[in-house]
């Protein structure tokens, strides 16, 4: 049931669980944690009652609280974590105070009860280089906080974006609930191989407005070149990447961020 | 009475010398400038006692520069965490809004899980120069050798004739190609970001711009040419689709018909052939569809009127068990002999149908086992003139040559191998996300 494409994978380590997406078949895949070959998944939820619709391509999970959370362009859809087959979302964040036209991922931190939202969009023109093969504008990208337990259509708590965020586009996210972190992929544009300003950035869940992130991981000696995916390892003070042009994954140590 | 008197002014003496000498004892130790710090002390050692307590020292506290720790009354109306939390966060806001530019942290991977060898998601053959073109979706770019390209077993690997990467190729996650039989133009179809489909000349060398580049939509996997009518299908796998564009087609030309809707059953489509005889084109399926909320089908093949367009139903669909299909990849059809073949990757296999099977079928053959050293076979091709199916396989960096008629566990006649002997391809392909699993410390990484 798993697709050629899948942009998220998230561990549980209190039930040893692994989630994924099917973004074309509007699922979550719910499989036993160290899965292997052409084993099924333990759970899969999907359906018209779960308003799973419309590429979904990311996914947090919150194990204290047992809760699946899915960005949806628009919206936020909230699962019950232990959920299966074709069932209602617990909450939907949706409406025109959210901000969310372009969310395509979240990362939940159940410590301080915030969910950190990745929106997408380009501030740069189009690239001269290919002239007519260049997308049309959407809008700026940033980083949407709100209350854990936020439903309907709520403002957030806190909006990360502007010109000295460098934000284009935020895709896979993380946050490290210990120091309230978040951890940010910025890869750029997504219609150019090799875009300027990439980075992975931190900032802090109180964070608000157009500030930089306080870390960036960015610089040639870091070899990024389109940095798509983060997950942390705390107990090795790691941050690890995924690179798209490289094709790659990266293992950085990042120490200071733990 | 003498005696005593005598005795007692001997003792008097004694106790006047000894206090006599105490007391400049008491001097030589202490000293003149000792005696205020201690001047207390003598006078507290001097006291008697009363029964109650007193005041016996002073000692003033050091002067504070600091804030005072706010006193808190019981009845205060929020907790001292909330209060505590929202000081946090005033002053990180404060901190932040101070915050112009960020701790730049430009230090070298500790590690890189990285493929350094190809690894080849199709192929296929100019046979007027006799090269092979095989697509490179791992290192990014077109590798071509001499189709008689045959790597020895003690050969680390077989150098290409040439190859074809770079910057201005803009190859990227190329999923296809198509070699025209005439001009030997090489047309590649990227499948994910850059959505375009680019050519080049043949004899193409380097780091070489494309002589024509089209926009395609977003997730186009496969490619097909009518040479007759000067038209290239292509598979877009999701929202599921088929696009017909006229051959030279460039730019953001629009396509000439479109195959689409629920009623097509097109579920993750991926490779496409035609059939000029019948009129036929097949298309294979991945089986995942958002129809109806979402639902997971077996894979299938798909068989539409060659010029089929809109919301049009199959003629016939080639799905169930019995087809032993698994994640189908790209395809090619024997037109003279009716037979289709079939990229399977996650089996392992290349699989022949007939082109009028339908229903829950089993193939006609089927190349499959040990011996083949097929893994993860994603392209095919099939050369008519010298009788030989090519096969690339993303799973080991290599090309395997069968007989045309190949069936079983069959080893191949050539192998172009692009890596060392064992050596399995990681196959990350477009690393979008990444995962890790603090129970058995392992990296995640979905394709």
């Amino acid at each position: 049931m798993l697709s050629r494409t899948m942009h998220d994978i998230r561990y549980d380590e209190v039930h040893d669980e692994l989630f994924v997406t099917n973004p074309f078949a509007n699922a979550v895949l719910v499989f036993r944690g160290g899965a292997n070959g052409e084993e099924e998944p333990i759970r899969v939820i999907q359906g018209p009652r779960t308003q799973i619709t419309g590429n979904s391509d990311r996914l947090d999970i919150d194990t204290v609280h047992n809760e699946i959370f899915l960005p949806l362009y628009n919206r936020i859809v909230v699962l019950p974590r232990d959920g299966n087959g074709d069932i209602s979302p617990l909450r939907v964040i949706t409406g025109p105070d959210t901000q969310m036209s372009s969310a395509g991922s979240v990362a939940v931190d159940s410590v301080h009860n915030i969910i950190a939202v990745g929106t997408s969009g380009t501030s740069s023109p189009p690239d001269e280089r290919y002239g007519d093969l260049s997308y049309p504008l959407p809008p700026k990208g940033s980083i949407l906080i709100f209350d854990r337990t936020a439903n309907g259509n709520v403002k957030p708590k806190g909006v990360i974006g502007g010109p000295k965020t460098g934000i284009v586009r935020i895709l896979q996210l993380q946050v490290y609930p210990a120091k309230g972190w978040i951890v940010a992929t910025q890869p750029g544009r997504a219609d150019v191989e090799e875009p300027p300003g990439v980075y992975v950035g931190v900032w802090s869940i109180h964070d608000n407005g157009d500030v930089p992130p306080r870390w960036k991981l960015a610089g040639p000696n870091t070899a990024l070149k389109k940095p798509r995916g983060v997950v942390l390892n705390p107990k090795n003070k790691e941050m690890i990447i995924a690179d798209m042009r490289l094709n790659a994954i990266l293992v950085y140590s990042f120490p200071e961020l733990f | 009475m003498l005696r005593k008197f005598a005795l007692r002014l001997k003792v008097s003496l004694v106790v006047v010398i000894f206090l006599a000498l105490g007391t400049l004892g008491w001097f030589s130790a202490v000293g003149p400038g000792k005696v205020d710090s201690l001047t207390l002390a003598p006078k507290t050692a001097l006291r008697s006692l009363n029964g109650g307590p007193r005041l016996v020292s002073v000692e003033p506290l050091p002067v504070s520069d600091g804030p005072m720790c706010q006193w808190m009354p019981a009845s205060a109306g929020r907790s001292l965490r909330a209060s505590l939390l929202q000081e946090q966060q005033s002053g990180r806001g404060s901190e932040a809004a101070a915050r112009t530019a960020s701790i730049d942290v430009d230090r070298a991977p500790a590690r890189v899980i990285r493929d350094d060898y190809p690894t080849y998601s199709s192929v296929g053959l100019d046979l007027t120069t006799n090269e092979v073109y095989l697509q490179d979706e791992n290192l990014f770019g077109l590798m071509v050798f001499d189709r008689m390209t045959n790597t020895p077993p003690t050969a680390s690997f077989s150098e290409p004739k040439r190859r074809i990467r770079g910057h201005n190729t803009r190859l990227e996650f190329n999923c296809s190609l198509y070699v025209d039989p005439t001009t030997g133009e090489v047309y590649s179809v990227n499948n994910d970001m850059l959505d375009h489909m680019v050519v080049f000349p043949r004899g193409a060398d380097g780091d070489v711009t494309p002589i024509r580049q089209l926009h395609t939509p977003h997730r186009t996997f496969g490619i097909v040419a009518d040479e007759e009518t000067q038209e290239l299908y292509l598979t877009v796998q999701h929202p599921p689709k088929i696009v017909v564009y006229r051959k030279k087609a460039e730019g953001q030309e629009k396509p000439l018909r479109t195959l689409e809707g629920p009623r097509t059953q097109l579920e993750d489509a991926h490779g496409i052939a035609i059939d000029k005889k019948n009129n036929w084109m097949f298309v294979s399926n991945h089986g995942a569809t958002d129809r109806n909320g979402g639902k997971f089908y077996p894979p299938s093949i798909t068989v539409y009127p060659l010029n089929a367009g809109g919301d049009t139903p199959p003629l016939r669909v080639i799905e169930g068990p019995k087809t032993q299909l698994n994640w189908p990849a790209l395809m090619i059809l024997d037109q003279q002999r009716g037979e289709l073949y079939v990229a399977n990757d996650m089996d392992n296999s290349i699989l022949v149908f007939r082109s009028t099977a339908s229903g829950d079928v089993a193939p006609i053959r089927t190349i499959k086992g040990p011996k083949t050293d097929l893994m993860n076979p994603t392209g095919v091709f099939l050369d008519s003139k010298n009788d030989e199916l090519w096969v690339s396989n993303m799973g080991n960096h290599s090309a395997t040559i069968f007989p045309r008629t190949a069936n079983g566990d069959v080893a191949p006649k050539r192998t172009i191998r692009s890596a060392p002997v064992g050596k399995t391809a990681q196959m990350i392909g477009n690393p979008g996300g990444v995962g890790y699993d603090t129970k058995r410390e392992e990296i995640l990484v979905p394709n």
